[in-house]
């Protein structure tokens, strides 16, 4: 590409005043347009009018101008790789950007750090090691729509805007989880290899419909389920608060996730084996998360209280809770027109208590 | 709720605003009877007892005894504020003794887009009665 050189003459004309007026004279787009906002004030949905709301099914080209605008017919190719509004789209996704934006929360602020109580060191420890978990996965979440933002056409900026917040809110939540790590004398815990490589796979996914399916309908389904317990289990309200507001992040995420997958089989239900594979692969390695101490551990003593209380509980808790983890993944996939119960890959042991997989149990 | 939710502006404008129809479930033996919570932008409103549950087209239905929700709203008045067992998501955690329910996930899971509005709303109860001495 050769860069335009400046246009000396034309500046030399506007000096006497010879402006060119073309773009007030001559543009092309629509003018007359007026969007009414509503009562929490002009939101992207009201905005969505005229031409301005016509999001075509593929960009015609790969630009960055504004959709709608009246376009330099020599712009140059930005080289996006999704042209396609069904690999990103989904019908919820104005509303989640703006409810993500007016959610907003600062882990620094938000938080009542000084009111953290001192805790048995056992329950600091067990908190500390949930908090090492949740901060490690979080931010992959941040990394991977950040991974797969420039590629996807201009023409679908509201997708683009709605990963933005998503960005935001994971490193949000990787911050909050690092903060309680270090904020009460405990500190960082273990990191696993098992949970590395699932975040490997999201973030190496040769697809966004492949990362798109493993993170946010499967790996943030069950971080969801995870914050829940988090609430239920937390020491103290400082967690449980930290616990609550990240919960409502997550769920923005989830419910994009879905939606997500249910534009996209709508529109090309041949695409759904692919899918399936994908999730396969995915609970397959969630499975291992299920059994690695680290993950299972913490939440156990949590739940009871002590070493000893969680040694004589075992895993009862988490059993009820991982059966509802499990529930919640196939209610989201059936509506994402995905039904998984007959092709779970999931050990029939960890199914226990799962209502709907009854055949798969063991 | 609704008043604290008036007169608390700043509050809940700061948790941002939402959109959700929950209907709370209060089921005995002998009856059940819906009462209809709307988010709707920053402002919170009562719907009131509903005649017809599927008319008020809830996203989502927080079901318990009237034994459970009394006991809540005790423990929240008590504490000034939901302790940790007796918070909304903890009690329907594990679908017992307050269960969610929706026809459609994502409704259900508005429960929890909006958890900390709806936690701040509940525990507004210990404001408009006494904390126990």
């Amino acid at each position: 590409m050769t860069l335009a050189t400046a246009d000396l003459e034309y500046l030399r004309r506007a000096r006497r005043g010879e402006f060119d007026w073309g773009w007030l004279r001559n543009s092309r787009s629509e003018w007359g347009v007026k969007a009414v906002p509503s009562k929490v004030g002009l939101r992207l949905q009201d905005i969505m009018i005229g031409t301005y709301g016509v999001v075509p099914d593929h960009a015609p080209q790969r630009t960055m101008a504004p959709r709608g605008a009246d376009i330099d017919p020599d712009v140059p190719d930005m080289g996006y790789t999704i042209n396609d509004k069904a690999e990103v789209w989904s019908d919820n996704l104005l509303g989640l950007y703006e409810e993500a934006v007016s959610r907003q929360w600062s882990a620094t602020r938000d938080i009542p750090w000084s009111e953290l109580p001192e805790l048995d060191p056992d329950i600091e420890h067990a908190m500390c090691q949930l908090s090492t978990v949740l901060s490690e996965v979080e931010m992959v979440a941040s990394d991977f729509p950040a991974k797969w933002l420039w590629r996807i056409n201009h023409d679908f900026v509201e997708a683009k805007m709605f990963l933005c917040t998503q960005v935001m809110d994971e490193a949000r939540h990787t911050e909050v989880f690092r903060k309680r790590a270090l904020a009460n004398g405990g500190g960082l815990g273990k990191s696993k290899a098992v949970v590395e490589r699932f975040l490997k796979l999201i973030l190496d996914a040769e697809t966004y419909d492949e990362g798109s399916a493993l993170m946010h309908l499967l790996g943030e389904g069950i971080v969801l389920s995870l914050f829940r317990a988090g609430e239920l289990l937390a020491p103290s309200p400082v967690e449980k608060k930290i616990f609550r507001l990240c919960m409502q992040d997550e769920a923005r995420h989830v419910a994009y996730g879905t939606m997500h997958l249910r534009y996209r089989l709508e529109r090309d239900p041949s695409l759904a084996e692919d899918y399936h594979s994908y999730l396969d692969k995915g609970e397959e390695i969630i499975g291992m998360l299920f059994t690695t101490p680290e993950v299972v551990e913490p939440t156990a003593m949590l739940a009871a209280g002590s070493v000893k209380a969680a040694e004589e509980l075992g895993m009862a808790a988490a059993d009820v809770l991982r059966a509802r983890v499990i529930e919640e993944y196939l209610e989201r996939c059936d509506h994402a027109l995905l039904p998984r119960r007959a092709r779970l890959t999931l050990p029939p042991e960890l199914l226990v208590g799962v209502r709907g997989v009854e055949g798969k149990v063991a | 709720m609704v008043a604290d939710a008036r007169e608390r502006r700043d509050v809940y404008n700061h948790l941002g605003f939402a959109d959700f129809r929950l209907a709370v479930e209060v089921r005995d033996a002998n009856a059940t009877r819906h009462y209809g919570l709307v988010l709707d932008g920053y402002d919170a409103l009562y719907a009131g007892e509903l005649g017809d549950l599927a008319a008020f087209r809830p996203d989502a239905v927080i079901a318990g005894t009237p034994s459970t929700w009394q006991d809540m709203m005790d423990n929240i008045v008590g504490n000034g504020g939901a302790d940790g067992t007796h918070t909304l998501n903890a009690l329907s955690i594990a679908e017992d003794p307050l269960r969610v329910r929706s026809d459609d996930p994502l409704g259900r899971d508005k429960f929890f887009r909006y958890a900390e509005t709806l936690q701040t709303l509940f525990d507004s109860l210990a404001r408009s009665r006494p904390v126990a001495a």
